[in-house]
């Protein structure tokens, strides 16, 4: 492994655009892989989604509390997609993180996974003075009684994609639209509730979390690249990689 | 050789898998690491790329269900030779309206998951080939009488694994002697409680199975283009939900003569979720026990005068409430017991959330908690019991009245039980246990008399609870049944 966990902050991103994107770097990596190449290495997505619903394969419509209706006049589309994982909602005011990662080099073991990223995600809150557990046979992060972020994964030729989703200060009420995950009476919660006004801007979250998940990785440092980058992988042409970045300060 | 299609090791601690969706079709032609089908554990969906070229043969798990690791799940046609064979088979020359993937079952609806349809895959006949489907033997030219078959009668055919030229040996009632749904129904009458039993007797995970329905469904001619050799016989059974197969956990103790003696019943949710938690306890708590009586009486009759008239505002009045209030007084007594083991510290809880197990037949064990119990009057705390079990047993409790509990009690005298030695609900210390008051022979002031007694027991956990402590606590919640006017001076 290269080591480098390459992280972008890809700006407002319609969700089928960012599902492109992630299936683009998904085969991008998987053939790289086949070939003994690095390839595009190891990712962490940061897609900005404008409000968006969507089912995984553990879940079904009977996890809306509206009609289908309801949802085209408030403009927010569902989607189908071939995650792990129930109902759930993305939108401003919410961290969502594709890690595209190679699993095989971690041994395959999805569970390992999983909690590598729900610590990640408790790393990242300790520092913020939220208090955040995991919850045995509930994949997600706890705080308290409440749900502060969601996780639901893929996983094609060993190559993961799809993720986590945090709370920073969306909209809750959103929430209410479905039972969150499935499960009935979930209440969730978000870092803007839990501190106020002492709550940090998404930016600062997104750049903890990054160092977070590098690290539970077992990743030496992050690099930050550009989005233009992504894309330009994505779209075939070979990218170079962007020399003027930082690194994560916790990496 | 047929390859078998198995749920792949997914991580140390990853047992099952859920077919969350199949990519293919029987029939179809896949190339090696091609996406084939979809796995689901805890929340991670994990495409399974085929493990070679060939030809989708058989599905033995359906979508929606849930296997052991190492389950095979499919089959497909290994060698070239093979899925040409198999394909051969599948798609006759001559037949443009032969339906693709005919070996397919019916896709499975959300609401009839995979137990209402079996795929039962025969060992490797020397010269068997797919059970062809009638309409596509018909467009061979294959039998006079076919081409007047209706499209029911064929659906049905299908569905049973009636070959073609079975259907010689039915006679038909219908116009120039064709054989009508009827007839077939009528034909199939004998088959049909023995297919039942052969799939009552089909493991869950879906293994190979050797079935007798293959010899009833006997195979149509050998596959186009010589025989096929190693390619696997299939037999679709039946796609309606079949007498007898019921999905759930529920064991049938009918006892048919026929049926099969044992029974495999996978774990459900939260029957895996109990196991876990009960071994946990076990193999983290020093399990203790001790036990004392209570002489009910006081409350056995308070709860004759008061039932009546809780009745009336709607509340049924059960022993439960007065359990709860002796124990958070006897808690705040003694509040280590009232604790949780965290790492090496003893976390000591100045609030009372006591859980209330709640037993649900086969749906399984549950323990919710009502919050709070020391601010709640005895009437609230009936109806919040009484609503608490009710929403239990319809599976409609919120997660936190399943967490957060900190002192457990369990009845086990509603079933009967005159004693029992509780498991902790961990991460909580100690759990009370009550039983059945009967009335039975003690000794007062010398003289032997007839009092309502009750056994209560107390489980817990030794490493922080110490016996003298536990006996105490014990003797305080009996005194405080045997006592209740002590519930208006201390409570």
């Amino acid at each position: 492994m290269s080591g480098v966990l390459t992280a972008c902050h890809l700006g407002p991103t319609p969700y089928r655009e960012g599902l492109a994107l992630q299936e683009g770097l998904v085969r991008l990596r998987a053939e790289s892989i086949a070939a003994g190449e690095t390839g595009p290495g190891d990712w962490l997505l940061f897609p900005d989604h404008p409000p968006v619903l969507t089912v995984g394969r553990g879940g079904s419509e009977t996890s809306l509390r509206v009609t289908r209706g309801a949802l085209e006049r408030l403009g927010i589309e569902l989607v189908e997609v071939s995650r792990g994982g129930d109902i759930t909602w993305h939108g401003p005011g919410q961290l969502v993180g594709y890690p595209i990662v190679d699993l095989a080099r971690r041994g395959r073991d999805l569970h390992r996974f999983l909690r590598d990223l729900e610590e990640a995600l408790i790393d990242a809150l300790e520092r913020w003075g939220v208090s955040a557990r995991r919850a045995p046979g509930r994949t997600g992060v706890w705080a308290g009684e409440e749900k502060i972020a969601s996780i639901g994964i893929a996983v094609r030729n060993w190559v993961s994609y799809h993720g986590f989703a945090l709370n920073v200060a969306p909209d809750l009420e959103f929430f209410d639209l479905i039972h969150p995950c499935g499960l009935r009476g979930i209440h969730m919660t978000s870092l803007a509730a839990r501190l106020g006004p002492r709550a940090p801007a998404l930016g600062e979250v997104r750049r903890d979390v990054a160092a977070m998940v590098s690290r539970r990785l077992g990743y030496r440092r992050v690099r930050w690249a550009a989005a233009g980058e992504v894309r330009r992988w994505v779209a075939g042409a070979a990218a170079v990689p962007v020399e003027n970045t930082a690194d994560s300060p916790a990496a | 050789m047929p390859i078998s299609i198995v749920v792949p090791q997914l991580g140390e601690s990853v047992v099952e898998g859920t077919v969350s969706k199949w990519l293919k079709q029987v029939g179809d032609r896949v190339r090696k690491e091609e996406p084939l089908v979809e796995i689901q554990t805890d929340k991670i969906n994990v495409e399974i790329p085929s493990p070679a070229e060939g030809v989708l043969q058989a599905i033995t798990v359906l979508e929606g269900a849930t296997v052991p690791v190492g389950t095979e799940i499919g089959v497909l046609s290994g060698t070239a030779a093979d899925a040409a064979a198999a394909v051969a088979a599948l798609q006759p020359p001559a037949g443009p309206q032969a339906p693709p993937g005919l070996l397919a079952p019916e896709p499975a609806r959300a609401s009839e998951r995979a137990p209402s349809v079996a795929v039962v895959r025969a060992p490797e006949p020397a010269s068997a080939a797919p059970v062809s489907d009638p309409g596509a033997a018909e467009s061979q030219g294959d039998s006079t009488r076919s081409g007047n078959l209706s499209p029911a009668v064929r659906k049905l055919m299908r569905e049973q694994g009636v070959a073609l030229d079975e259907l010689a040996s039915i006679s038909g009632t219908g116009l120039a002697g064709r054989v009508t749904r009827d007839d077939l129904l009528e034909y199939l009458k004998p088959r049909a409680p023995r297919s039942a039993a052969v799939a009552r007797g089909l493991p869950p995970a879906g293994a190979p199975v050797v079935a007798p329905a293959v010899e009833a469904a006997p195979v149509t001619e050998p596959a186009r283009g010589g025989a096929a050799p190693g390619a696997a016989a299939v037999t679709v059974a039946p796609a309606v939900p079949l007498p007898g197969l019921v999905p759930g956990p529920r064991v049938s103790t009918a006892g048919a003569p026929s049926g099969p003696r044992e029974e495999i019943v996978p774990f459900s949710k939260v029957r895996k979720l109990i196991a876990e938690n009960m071994v946990r306890a076990k193999h983290t708590a020093a399990h203790t026990h001790c036990f004392d009586e209570a002489d009910m009486s006081a409350i056995v009759a308070l709860r004759k005068e008061w039932a009546p008239r809780l009745q009336a505002q709607g509340v049924k009045l059960t022993y439960m409430p007065f359990f709860i209030k002796a124990a958070v007084l006897a808690l705040r007594e003694f509040p280590w017991v009232n604790g949780e083991v965290r790492g090496e510290t003893m976390v000591v809880k100045r609030y009372y959330n006591i859980g209330i197990a709640v037993g649900r037949d086969e749906k399984g064990l549950i323990v919710p908690n009502l919050k709070d119990c020391d601010r709640k009057s005895l009437v609230q705390l009936a109806a919040e019991v009484n609503d608490l079990a009710a929403r239990a047993r319809a599976d409609r409790l919120n997660p936190d009245e399943i967490a957060g509990g900190t002192f457990s009690i369990t009845n086990a005298g509603v079933y009967g039980a005159v004693n029992s030695a509780p498991v902790i609900h961990v991460p909580e210390v100690a759990i009370l246990g009550v039983h059945k008051i009967a009335e039975r022979p003690v000794v007062r002031d010398g003289q032997i008399v007839v009092r309502p007694m009750m056994n209560a027991a107390i489980g817990f956990d030794h490493r922080v609870v110490d016996g003298e402590l536990a006996v105490k606590f014990l003797r305080r919640v009996c005194e405080l049944l045997e006592r209740p006017e002590l519930l208006w001076f201390y409570a």
